[in-house]
């Protein structure tokens, strides 16, 4: 990784900036809205979601030469995706009022048998989380004001009801806890709780999106007005992170929960969540293009190396204490809809909303030119 | 952006919006299985009256919330900023899309969700206001609802419907009554929503030449029913105007009546301006572009008009006076 980024980061990007994506890519088109793409907990396979309802999947550089499947798994569109708590495997949300699983083992499979649904219920499923706790996993997955605790089979274990539409879903790290995003802030709860009692996190105002720092320390949610809303945790403290020229759709903490980085602005801007931070902090300015805002971001799993995709099509990574600048495509057609790492940090995956989809090797090249 | 490239790349959003009774339902259901080869995706709310016959259907619980923005009369839908959100996501499978609201609705938070969220901005716009009276019973909910006068205010598009149960002496006095609350709405006669597809949908909402059209003789003839607190009233400038000194004294003007002022919209003349300004307000909330150029032989001039309660006809009149260009 670090030797890769060593290599091309040297000089601006003029005509190389897309040398990372030819060299090292591999692209397909979808003809679709990319909703959102994940790799799988092994990293051998990449999911991407359309806004037509198929999810595609790629065996990356685990078999490049493996033709990619194409899942019909949807009567609408993919509006959430997660991984699976098994290692292949991913859970999709739609707006048929579905959660499915999509099986990953065999890209060759069709829906008939790589589609399972787990539940069908009369709205949307907006949003579908899971975790590894321990020994065993935990999925949830929100529907209006709903969200529900399932296990490992799909099957609810409690569900959590709240007084607006639930706009996000997070997990702790560990699984213990889940947060709800909504109007009027975000509920925190304990899953093993046996009475339903929220730690209620409240801010007046529409949070569209939330995110649990990796340490426990707080919870973040985006928010209607263009800005972000925290609490810390040990106090209930309230932080406020504004100045943003757009929403914030896409939130990613550093993996140590040091920095947060954040789309809506026309560079990457990171809140560091050290010394003291966020409260009193500037954030740190990434990696920006004059004019275009940022639409996706994705923190690398191991480093601290920010990926961003932004609204025209670029896709850069950004080394955070040499703050270098690591292009891995120039501007395309439409804008950057999804980002992801895989957990090994070895792959990233994006797509953009006129439907390519694009996987990127990152690993120490054997084959070095 | 040339207005056809606005008109081609923006999905036209249609609010249906009326009293519990009135034909909602009738009328969408009659949009939707007419012979317009078009696809609508229909966003309703959970207590609907009826069954609605189309592939597309969501459900939306009408969620309004009310924006940190120093504005105390800016509530939004957020509900629909999600669903149009992800419908845009699924873009090609429709080529419109209807969102019907709930009798007792104020159409206020909707018409405002299209100029706070840029997303929606983006990719949508808002086509018409449709709203769907009841001729039988439309007096009494005057008489007993705020929320009846705010649905006539709002509306581009009046469906009068239920025509057949009063008789036309009646049916002119209701007529009138709307006219006092908005003279700019295209009202439409009807019984159970037999409406002509084409009065309803692609009504480039925002079209005061229509408005004009409708009614040739709005300028400056004070026709406000006194039994209702709402009226409409507009303006006309013929010197080219400061756009400057309109968008100060505009702004200055919602901030303090915002409340007061439902609709607000207008052509205007900028001076040393070949296009034509387009400007429209929703309480406080204001929006504002140039769109193509006046028409061949056209006398640039410069057209305001306001729907809304305690209106000061001379003081608004001076205030758009003084915005002429020096």
């Amino acid at each position: 990784m670090s030797q890769t980024s060593a290599d091309h980061a040297s000089g601006p990007a003029t005509a190389a900036h897309d040398r990372l994506l030819d060299s090292r890519g591999m692209v397909r088109e979808a003809d679709a809205f990319i909703t959102a793409c994940v790799i799988s907990r092994d990293s051998s396979r990449i999911a991407f979601a359309t806004g037509d309802g198929v999810v595609h999947l790629a065996a990356g550089k685990a078999d490049p030469a493996a033709a990619w499947g194409r899942l019909a798994a949807h009567d609408g569109s993919v509006l959430s995706l997660c991984q699976d708590i098994s290692a292949q495997d991913f859970l999709t949300g739609g707006d048929d009022n579905r959660l499915c699983r999509i099986l990953g083992s065999d890209l060759t499979a069709s829906a008939g048998t790589a589609v399972r649904e787990l539940a069908r219920g009369r709205r949307w499923v907006e949003h579908v989380v899971s975790v590894i706790d321990g020994r065993t996993g935990l999925i949830a997955s929100a529907h209006g004001k709903q969200v529900e605790l399932r296990d490992i089979a799909g099957q609810s274990i409690r569900s959590f009801a709240h007084d607006s539409t639930v706009t996000g879903l997070a997990f702790d790290i560990k699984g213990k806890r889940i947060a709800a995003s909504h109007y009027n802030g975000a509920s925190l709860r304990f899953v093993n709780a046996k009475t339903d009692a929220p730690r209620v996190l409240t801010w007046k105002g529409s949070h569209i999106g939330v995110a649990i720092h990796p340490g426990g320390e707080a919870v973040v949610t985006a928010m209607q007005e263009n800005e972000l809303h925290g609490w810390r945790l040990a106090d209930g403290h309230n932080m406020r992170m504004s100045g943003y020229p757009q929403k914030t759709q896409s939130l990613s903490f550093s993996r140590n929960g040091r920095w947060l980085a954040t789309s809506g602005a026309d560079m990457v801007v990171l809140w560091p969540f050290f010394g003291g931070g966020p409260m009193g902090k500037a954030p740190m300015e990434l990696a920006g293009i004059p004019g275009v805002i940022c639409t996706r971001v994705a923190f690398h799993p191991q480093h601290e190396i920010v990926a961003a995709g932004f609204e025209d099509g670029t896709v850069l990574m950004t080394d955070v204490a040499s703050k270098r600048v690591l292009p891995v495509c120039g501007t395309q057609e439409a804008a950057v809809s999804a980002l992801a790492f895989s957990p090994d940090g070895s792959t990233l995956a994006f797509g953009t909303e006129s439907g390519r989809m694009a996987v990127i090797d990152l690993a120490v090249p054997q084959d070095k030119p | 952006m040339s207005e056809t490239q606005t008109e081609t790349n923006l999905i036209p959003v249609t609010v249906l919006t009326g009293y519990l009774g009135a034909g909602k339902t009738t009328l969408l259901n009659h949009i939707l299985t007419g012979e317009h080869g078009r696809k609508y995706a229909v966003i309703i709310n959970e207590f609907g009256e009826l069954g609605v016959d189309n592939d597309l259907v969501v459900d939306a619980d009408e969620e309004v919330f009310e924006m940190n923005n120093g504005c105390i009369c800016c509530t939004v839908r957020g509900d629909l900023i999600r669903i149009l959100g992800s419908l845009m996501k699924r873009r090609g499978r429709f080529d419109g899309i209807i969102v019907e609201t709930t009798g007792l609705a104020d159409p206020a938070p909707v018409a405002q969700t299209f100029f706070v969220d840029d997303e929606i901005k983006a990719k949508t716009r808002l086509d018409a206001v449709i709203t769907v009276v009841d001729a039988l019973n439309l007096p009494a909910r005057l008489a007993d609802s705020s929320e009846a006068q705010n649905q006539i205010a709002f509306a581009d598009v009046i469906v009068l419907n239920k025509t057949d149960l009063v008789d036309d002496a009646a049916l002119a006095d209701i007529e009138a009554r709307i006219r006092g609350i908005n003279r700019f709405a295209r009202i439409h006669r009807a019984q159970r929503g037999n409406v002509p597809i084409t009065a309803l949908l692609d009504q480039g909402g925002f079209d005061l030449k229509r408005a004009l059209e409708t009614a040739p003789d709005f300028l400056e003839s004070d026709s406000h029913s006194h039994d209702d607190e709402i009226q409409s009233l507009s303006f006309e400038v013929e010197e080219p105007l400061d756009g400057n000194k309109f968008q100060a004294w505009i702004g200055a003007l919602l901030q303090e009546q915002g409340q007061d002022i439902l609709r607000s919209k207008g052509i205007l003349a900028y001076a040393g301006e070949k296009r034509r300004f387009a400007f429209q307000a929703v309480h406080m909330m204001a929006d504002g572009d140039f769109i193509g150029p006046w028409k061949d032989g056209e006398k640039p001039t410069s057209r305001l008009v306001f729907i809304g309660r305690n209106l000061n006809r001379p003081r608004l009149r001076r205030g758009f006076e003084s915005c002429r260009a020096s």
